[in-house]
């Protein structure tokens, strides 16, 4: 168990026993991340201020259903996804969740992947990936989290997890190198006929 | 990666200051799905209790008689703590477990009732009641299919709603499948007592009016964990 996790587990335990300040400070902590993950889900939906703070609110009523013994970030994504998918259940008219926006979802770009293209290329790849796979990958590269606790998170079992992530590392891999090498035959090509003008 | 963010939105400080009482913190699923056995137990003796054992027990053996019930009341307490992860956002189990552990149920419920027929074909409704109700009863089998069919789901209802209570605070991404899982617990625990009371033990009667009682537990499950699940988790809902 990490430092941080052990601090979050305190945190909890006095959140559980009335603390105001305790809550402020899981808010503080978790509340950028998790932001980022419901970012990731709804597609960069405006929704995205209100799921949080659900989620958070989820977190407040239901703070009884935590038990000292779970890694709490591994929880509170759980609730996260949870408050996320029933929204989404719960309000198929709801046609804001179902609406990208233009930009897209910001996360940070993965360090396995930052050699491979510019954070907007790895960002459109990855909105590209089937969103099981980017899910995974996103879980476990950008958010730092065991194949166990995704396994947990996603009802699926620890091998399937790493599966998807993996997957989808790969064809994000193949997704930039092919954009890179139609890139360089688009480049040289250009240079191509910029020659032949200047040599007639 | 914890980065520091601004403090919480004003709204939502409010409402967590409104309520912010202390709480004791849930059991694991595992206690929680033992803390059920007890009620499960209650339950299921008092039904053999009210209605008396079944005539034939010594015909069936204590294995295939208490043996069998008990496998089927383990099973039940595995539905239950099934149910319980799946009511947790970190802990589901992943869905081949649990189709595979609702799938087995269901067999071991068909294989009891095969053997149990199989071993003693009793098809006489020898009830502790007076010879013209028993006579009754023999004439018209459908009305011991339906007390037992109706008998089973009031007293698997009930366990559904102790159930229930005590999974107040889950969190299932999939509240159907949740209630339907502590409900086919609460069916199949019911179920292991009302058979060693139950004293007809044809597999229509079995499979028609307490496989029926099982299969309306878990559908009671599953609309009360649908209900409350759509009801807890829908933005703008009731905030404390």
């Amino acid at each position: 168990m990490s430092e941080g996790d052990r601090e979050l587990r305190a945190l909890m335990v006095r959140y559980q026993a009335g603390s105001l300040e305790a809550f402020e400070e899981i808010y503080a902590r978790l509340a950028p991340a998790v932001r980022r993950y419901l970012s990731h889900l709804a597609g960069g939906s405006e929704i995205v201020a209100d799921l949080l703070q659900e989620t958070f609110l989820q977190m407040h009523r239901s703070r009884a259903a935590y038990n000292p013994k779970y890694a709490v970030r591994p929880w509170v994504f759980g609730l996260a996804r949870n408050v996320f998918l029933m929204n989404r259940r719960a309000a198929r008219q709801w046609a804001k969740v179902y609406e990208p926006r233009e930009d897209l979802p910001e996360f940070a770009v993965l360090p396995e992947a930052e050699r491979l293209g510019s954070q907007d290329q790895i960002r459109r790849g990855i909105a590209d990936l089937p969103p099981d796979q980017a899910e995974a990958l996103l879980l476990h590269h950008e958010w730092g989290f065991r194949f166990e606790e995704i396994a947990g998170m996603l009802g699926i079992t620890a091998a399937a997890a790493r599966a998807r992530a993996s997957r989808g590392m790969a064809d994000l891999r193949l997704a930039l190198n092919s954009l890179h090498s139609s890139q360089s035959a688009a480049r040289e090509s250009f240079v191509r006929k910029l020659l032949k003008r200047a040599g007639a | 990666m914890m980065d520091r963010s601004p403090k919480p939105p004003e709204a939502l400080m409010r409402a967590i200051a409104h309520d912010i009482r202390p709480v004791r913190p849930s059991p694991q699923p595992f206690r929680l799905a033992l803390r059920m056995v007890p009620l499960a137990l209650l339950v299921s003796s008092v039904i053999v209790l009210a209605i008396g054992p079944r005539h034939d027990l010594g015909i069936l053996g204590p294995l295939l008689a208490w043996g069998a019930s008990a496998a089927q009341f383990v099973l039940a307490i595995m539905l239950v703590w099934i149910a319980a992860r799946e009511s947790t956002p970190a802990g589901r189990l992943p869905k081949q477990v649990v189709y595979s552990a609702t799938i087995a149920a269901s067999l071991v419920v068909v294989f009891v009732t095969l053997l149990t027929f199989s071993t003693s074909p009793a098809n006489e409704p020898l009830l502790r009641v007076p010879p013209r109700i028993n006579e009754m009863l023999r004439v018209s089998p459908w009305i011991m299919g339906f007390a037992c069919g109706i008998g089973s789901t009031l007293a698997g209802g009930v366990l559904v709603l102790l159930f229930r209570q005590m999974f107040r605070n889950s969190l299932a991404t999939r509240p159907t499948v949740a209630g339907a899982l502590y409900g086919a617990g609460a069916g199949l625990a019911i179920n292991a007592g009302w058979r060693i009371a139950c004293p007809v033990s044809t597999p229509w009667h079995a499979l028609g009016a307490h496989g029926a009682a099982i299969v309306a537990t878990v559908i009671l499950g599953a609309l009360i964990g649908r209900f409350l699940g759509n009801r807890k988790l829908q933005i703008g809902g009731k905030h404390p």
